[in-house]
């Protein structure tokens, strides 16, 4: 197959202007992939300081033309808040897959790891392992059709942002607590902590250290994809991401394209620079507009500026041999359906997990089918009571928000899952409606109760109570103590049809281990 | 693929960067005092048992601040003040529908601000700020009103610095202080609120203490100049009320502890080291059932009443007749006048009662 766009006599020729601008562009990428980056890390570290305004936390997914189709398939409904995405379509119609070279927070990290700069051959322009994200991409409308959206954690952004919430700003929270204990240790420091602290704590460090469940998966998968370099730069982005597949098949209709004029000495500096290995040496150094990301650096480095990225382009680009033939997208989408079926195969989540407590609304909105795995919501909870589904979930549900009470309860003056969800998987009620929202009931394991057990008061489950009328209620009762005397305790009792499932008096019961005030599931059938 | 660093260079760094680290952990391991690793406290003296009066050696309290001796049966005045003059009452409850000008009048009539604060003092107010459900109309959280007023007064007395700080046991800090109304109130009045940190935290000795004799306190708390404890009244599932003497557990980090052990008693122990200079009850409004969280109006009652004492024992002895109770229907109330820490028995104190 001959490429039309590299040798396209009719095409413009830059051969003048096109040099100095595109050397200014292409040194000026890796600021403005910083400067994207350190907006998407900032956006994330910010969820709870915005506040009411924290919906501006899901700027990046809101542009994520995946997650927002994608979305918006499964749950079988129209979301105006994605058509933020448009944006990114319509720059893509116009210049190509510019999102992966200069906005994409996970091409940003790719390009900042070492890779190996000359990739085996099987790895080259014309692999056929770039198919695979082809394949992922129709894998995940499959499922999308299916009305799942678990295989949405493949989206780069989705990765990312777990990155960020669940590894990386724990991690710093870390050094800042040991920077903190070491600075405290030395009275003259000591006042720069305590403003450190003031300013820091409950604001983008929470008070009390917050664990996530598959934080350690989370990381290995993220540093698995950044090794993956070591065949090829952005090997990720050549081969399996399916947001870059998406965008990918956009650019071939981009109006603006990388083209070659005859002025080209045959040097080959282009194809050994490309950071997606698209040039192709043997076809006059022409590329796919598919898989060229117009990061600038081939225009940038050829000595004779035969290289230029410049409009007029009607007709799409031309398919490659790595494209996925029609019977395997077919085959693709049909295993991606009966794939889905699969996942409903096995026990429902809520048969799983009798604990199952979802986000406010999340359990009357279908939650699942709409919910793209960002985490932001995980991030926005000010206890950290907010979990990944995993393992105990089925994987229709695989890390969707859920409640684990022991780690941190649902806040009655909080709403901030509901205000930062890109999707409204998790609906936006407002602070009052919330508040009468049940997301679980809870059970006093009298077996283990304090005062039931052992007859000695106890109560923090009833202060803690934050129903103004109290779902707990305390009643004082003659009870039999184990060394056989008989006193008078007040017993807690749950007012079941009181109890919203807030999970507070599970975080804060002072028995060991497991509560003795446990919530649950408030589907009590098996679903 | 050209390396990004020299190796020697990249030996150079990790070498200052493992320097850095070393250096930090041994400061780490000369600063902090040697405390139990864990949050929780020995409830049985050590073998080589110091005596009970010997303060903790992380812990050199100024004199008013004193971990009690051992339990004399006289009230012991709990703060640094001239002794009260046969004059001043003991007690000062005032009544009026302005909550700053009673907070004044009370503080007055108790021979006025400079009694308690000194001109470059460090000066700590701890209201109740529990949580971040209701605003202050709804009795959960103490008015910002007499927080501010009290403020206004000990920077008028010269203080150096005023802060005002709870640990709240639901939401953020910067939450709850928000929605409480304090936060904007203390600022306009020229102090600070303080998010509790964690690092600030100790193990004190609690040598009078009858259940627990070592917990993780707040440490600014003890080593401030004057501590002003400023609870509102309000009903309390356990402990029935939650006023004066219950506000201090906000000092500490293991409640649940407390809840475990009993409560009423570990609130006195914690009462044997904390001592509050002042306390001020916030009874503008007082919340008479379903507290301490609260969040019906039914269950508020406006009192627009204010009562001052340096004896925490008394303010709460007081505080309890607002809900028709009296001091003895209170445990940790009876249990603090027995262990010495001042006096439930309002008959036999001078109380000034005023009305504005």
């Amino acid at each position: 197959m001959t490429s039309c766009a590299a040798h396209d006599a009719s095409a413009p020729r830059h051969t003048s202007a096109g040099q100095g601008r595109a050397g200014i562009l292409a040194r000026l990428r890796p600021y403005v992939q910083a400067l994207f980056l350190a907006l998407f890390v900032i956006l994330i570290t910010l969820a709870w300081v915005l506040g009411d305004s924290r919906s501006w936390a899901n700027l990046f997914f809101r542009l994520d033309p995946l997650a927002g189709a994608m979305s918006m398939l499964a749950g079988r409904r129209f979301l105006p808040a994605l058509l933020l995405s448009l944006l990114t379509i319509g720059l893509t119609l116009m210049v190509g897959r510019v999102w992966c070279a200069w906005i994409c927070p996970l091409g940003t990290l790719l390009d900042w790891t070492p890779a190996r700069q000359q990739p085996n051959a099987a790895l080259g322009p014309e692999s056929p392992w770039r198919r695979v994200k082809y394949i992922l991409l129709i894998a995940m409308l499959a499922s999308a059709i299916a009305g799942s959206l678990t295989v949405l954690l493949l989206d780069p952004i989705v990765l990312t942002s777990q990155m960020i919430g669940r590894v990386f700003l724990p991690l710093v929270e870390q050094a800042f607590s040991l920077l903190e204990r070491a600075g405290f240790a030395i009275p003259w420091t000591r006042p720069l902590v305590s403003s450190a602290d003031n300013l820091l704590r409950g604001t983008i460090f929470p008070l009390e250290r917050h664990f996530y469940g598959g934080a350690v998966l989370i990381g290995l998968v993220f540093a698995g994809i950044l090794a993956l370099n070591a065949l090829a730069p952005r090997f990720w982005c050549r081969h399996l991401c399916p947001l870059g597949a998406l965008l990918g098949l956009l650019s071939r209709a981009a109006w603006i394209r990388r083209r070659v004029n005859t002025s080209c000495i045959d040097c080959g500096r282009c194809a050994r620079l490309c950071p997606t290995g698209t040039i192709d040496a043997g076809r006059g150094y022409a590329s796919d507009p598919a898989e060229c990301t117009t990061c600038l650096l081939c225009q940038d480095a050829c000595p004779v500026s035969a290289i230029s990225f410049s409009g007029g382009s009607l007709r799409p680009a031309p398919s490659q041999n790595y494209d996925p033939t029609r019977r395997q997208a077919l085959v693709t989408l049909g295993l991606g359906l009966a794939g889905v079926g699969l996942f409903r195969a096995g026990p429902s989540s809520d048969f799983l997990d009798p604990h199952r407590i979802l986000p406010p609304g999340g359990r009357e909105n279908d939650l699942a089918s709409k919910c793209i795995r960002c985490g932001l919501c995980l991030k926005a909870c000010p206890t950290g009571g907010l979990q990944p589904a995993f393992p105990r979930a089925s994987a229709q549900d695989l890390w969707t928000p859920v409640l684990v009470p022991r780690m941190g309860y649902c806040d009655y003056s909080c709403h901030a899952c509901g205000q930062i969800c890109p999707t409204g998987a998790i609906p936006d009620i407002p602070l009052d409606i919330k508040r009468t929202v049940i997301i679980g009931k809870a059970y006093i394991d009298t077996s283990r109760c304090i005062p039931w057990s052992e007859g000695r008061d106890c109560i923090v489950c009833e202060e803690m109570c934050p129903v103004p009328d109290k779902a707990i209620k305390l009643e004082e009762a003659r009870v039999k103590t184990v060394a056989g005397q008989t006193v008078t305790v007040k017993l807690p009792h749950v007012e079941r049809e009181r109890c919203i499932g807030c999970g507070i008096c599970e975080y804060q019961c002072p028995v060991a281990g497991q509560a003795a005030v446990r919530v649950y599931s408030p589907v009590l059938e098996r679903g | 693929m050209k390396p990004i660093l020299s190796r020697k260079e990249f030996i150079r760094r990790v070498a200052f960067a493992g320097m850095g680290l070393a250096g930090t952990a041994l400061l780490q391991a000369c600063g902090t005092p040697a405390a139990p690793a864990l949050n929780r406290i020995t409830l049985e003296p050590s073998p080589t048992a110091r005596p009970s009066a010997a303060p903790s050696p992380t812990y050199t309290p100024r004199a008013p601040a004193a971990p009690l001796p051992t339990p004399t049966p006289a009230a012991i005045p709990p703060t640094a003040a001239p002794a009260p003059s046969t004059a001043l009452p003991h007690l000062a409850v005032v009544r009026g529908a302005s909550a700053e000008a009673i907070t004044r009048q009370a503080v007055t009539a108790l021979g006025g601000i400079g009694r308690f604060v000194k001109a470059g003092d460090d000066v700590i107010i701890k209201p109740n700020i529990c949580n971040a459900y209701h605003g202050p109309e709804y009795a959960s959280t103490t008015n910002p009103e007499v927080v501010a007023a009290l403020v206004k007064m000990c920077l008028e007395a010269g203080a150096r610095r005023v802060r005002v700080m709870d640990f709240p046991f639901a939401g953020t800090p910067q939450k709850a202080y928000e929605v409480s109304g304090i936060g904007a109130a203390v600022r306009a009045a020229g102090g600070e609120m303080e998010v509790m940190s964690k690092v600030k935290y100790r193990q004190v000795d609690i040598p009078a203490g009858q259940t627990i004799k070592r917990w993780n306190i707040y440490g600014d708390a003890l080593d401030a100049d004057v501590l002003i404890n400023v609870p509102i009244a309000k009903d309390h599932g356990s402990t029935r009320l939650t006023l004066g003497m219950k506000n201090l557990m906000g000092l500490v980090l293991d409640r649940a502890g407390f809840h475990a052990r009993g409560l009423h008693q570990c609130i006195v122990d914690l009462n044997t080291v904390v001592r509050p200079h002042l306390t001020v009850v916030d009874a503008t409004r007082i919340l008479v059932a379903n507290g301490p969280t609260g969040g019906s109006l039914d269950d508020v009652r406006v009192m627009n009443t204010v009562i001052a004492s340096p004896d925490i024992v008394a303010a709460d002895a007081y505080a309890t007749t607002l809900f028709g109770l009296t001091p003895a229907d209170v445990a940790y109330i009876s249990m603090g006048a027995e262990r010495g820490l001042g006096t439930a028995d309002l008959t036999r104190i001078a109380i000034a009662e005023i009305e504005l």
